[in-house]
């Protein structure tokens, strides 16, 4: 067993180096230079179903369409932002407990632009 | 029937495995929809299940007289704590490599973030996993053997990983819905906790019974067999326990307020408590000197090495080497005290004759005892143990229960003859003490 707790140790070390060396080499994705989507709240209100589903966290606008079927807990939590402001659902979870930063991670592949601001 | 020490061991391991059992319960389809929350889901379980683990370890640990004996004895139940433990940082150390390959399905960037993200929950995470990793480390040998003294100090306060573990677990949340993460999370604590609490203030301020050092003697030259008279309640033990000793006497050269677990020599309807002990390291030589009028304490007892009294008579066979020569000793005069026969042979395996010890009193015990016979092998005249000699001592090996207790070469070549003996090992039981 203390062979095996080691070998572990030694492998996890492997593991946390590898992956912080290569995502550091990978050349970033630079965005295109182009102007971005601007999306009103009236904009992202029209899309509140589970069929169609936009919400606006943190400035930015997400189309969470098909990840809702993807996500953890029953659609009914979701989908009662839809179309909505949902900062307050993203770090609360509903209960006073952030999503984790896989979850920020995972948001921004769904992410289709940013929330204009009323003028 | 399944025996006591079956169901113990069962009940603990369902206990540790129960938390990812209900995870598991609430995984959905999205959690194995593809590859990426394949890894995701795993990783998750890998941590809940190593915390699971992680605690119930820590329970084990607490030491409670009387705890053991359902588990084989204390060094059985350490083993069990060893095994959880170390499957437990098996697992602590997968769940955020399995988080962040989960995550490299989105972008290695992304996978980067899980490991180093500055949320406070993952702080907390990685608080806690380093800090296994430092209390683990001498435990593993990672670095080489650490002092007994030392080791200990550092694995006492290990408890605190725990505690850094589960503000981790609290505060992500993610795998259990909110009561059943209360109801698992507060109640394993809670134990654990209880153990803690045991091992810290219980234990120290009222388990340990304070003796006094009433006879002085010397076997051998490197041995000193010590009676201790109790200053207030005697301890009550089955012959073949031990106990916890510390030496509160200043004047000895080593291992004072140190505890190091001896086996009991006395039989326990002696008024005095006995105890052999070998210099085998500083503060076992440094007790080699102890005088009459030394204060100690005895924790305990500890240890289910032969039978509990009332359970049927079978016959033993008993194998002793060197110090590990105590139990059986204390049986003997147990049994000699008793003036009750006793089916067994011993076989008694030492260097020479200078290192035979006690060797005057166990031919006397031996003659006393009907159905008791004592066999001798010594080392320089004929060489390892070997499965003729255990024959010719014991034609009927196979009904007999074997009961080993000596420096571990002796246990491991011991129990090889007797499984090619054709004993099963549930027939053969073993008291080591590497662990303690």
């Amino acid at each position: 067993m203390k062979k095996t707790a080691f070998a572990a140790f030694i492998a996890f070390w492997s593991s946390v180096i590898t992956l912080l060396v290569t995502a550091a080499l990978q050349p970033e994705v630079i965005a295109a230079d182009v102007e971005e989507k601007r999306f009103t709240l009236d904009e992202v209100a029209q899309h509140d179903s589970v069929g169609d589903c936009w919400m606006a966290i943190m400035g930015q606008v997400y189309d969470f369409t098909d990840y809702i079927p993807q996500h953890p807990v029953p659609p009914v939590i979701i989908t009662a932002w839809c179309g909505k402001e949902a900062t307050e659902g993203m770090t609360t979870k509903g209960y006073g407990n952030d999503h984790s930063p896989f979850a920020y991670q995972l948001m921004d592949t769904y992410r289709i632009g940013i929330l204009a601001v009323a003028e | 029937m399944y025996s006591t020490r079956t169901l113990s061991h069962t009940a603990i391991w369902i206990t540790a495995l129960l938390p990812g059992l209900v995870a598991l319960g609430f995984l959905s389809d999205a959690d194995f929809s593809s590859a990426s929350s394949c890894l995701n889901t795993l990783g998750r379980l890998a941590g809940i299940w190593g915390l699971a683990l992680l605690l119930v370890a820590t329970m084990l640990c607490c030491r409670v007289p009387g705890f053991d004996v359902p588990f084989g004895g204390l060094t059985k139940l350490w083993k069990l704590h060893h095994r959880l433990g170390s499957l437990a940082f098996i697992l602590l150390l997968a769940h955020p490599i399995l988080l962040a390959l989960g995550a490299a399905g989105i972008s290695l960037q992304a996978s980067a973030a899980t490991l180093l993200s500055t949320q406070s929950a993952i702080i907390w995470g990685w608080v806690a996993l380093l800090a296994l990793m430092a209390f683990m480390a001498p435990t593993m040998s990672f670095f080489g053997e650490p002092k007994y003294q030392r080791w200990k100090l550092i694995h006492r306060i290990a408890g605190i990983t725990v505690t850094f573990a589960l503000i981790h677990t609290l505060m992500l949340n993610r795998a259990l819905p909110g009561h059943w993460s209360t109801i698992i999370w507060g109640l394993l604590t809670l134990l654990a906790l209880a153990a803690i609490s045991y091992r810290w203030l219980f234990s120290l301020w009222h388990a340990r019974q304070p003796y006094v050092v009433s006879k002085v003697e010397h076997p051998a030259n490197n041995v000193v067999e010590l009676s201790l008279e109790a200053r207030e309640r005697p301890l009550k033990y089955q012959a073949g326990q031990f106990v916890y000793l510390t030496p509160h006497d200043p004047a000895l050269a080593d291992g004072v307020g140190e505890e190091h677990p001896y086996t009991l020599s006395s039989s326990p309807l002696e008024k005095e408590l006995r105890i052999a002990i070998k210099a085998l390291g500083n503060a076992s030589r440094a007790l080699q000197n102890i005088t009459v009028g030394g204060k100690v304490t005895i924790e305990g007892p500890y240890g289910a090495f032969f039978p509990a009294p009332g359970q049927p008579h079978e016959p033993e066979l008993w194998i002793a080497g060197g110090i590990g020569i105590s139990p059986f000793l204390a049986r003997i005069r147990h049994y000699a005290h008793r003036q009750e026969p006793l089916d067994v042979r011993l076989v008694y395996c030492v260097q020479d004759e200078s290192r035979l010890l006690f060797g005057d009193e166990l031919k006397s015990l031996f003659a006393k005892v009907p159905g008791s016979r004592l066999h001798v092998h010594y080392y320089y005249r004929q060489g390892p143990l070997t499965a003729d000699f255990l024959a010719s001592c014991c034609p009927d090996l196979g009904v007999r229960t074997a009961y080993v207790c000596g420096p571990t070469p002796l246990m491991d070549l011991t129990e090889r003859l007797l499984k090619q003996a054709g004993v099963g090992p549930a027939k053969i039981v073993t008291e080591e003490f590497e662990l303690l």
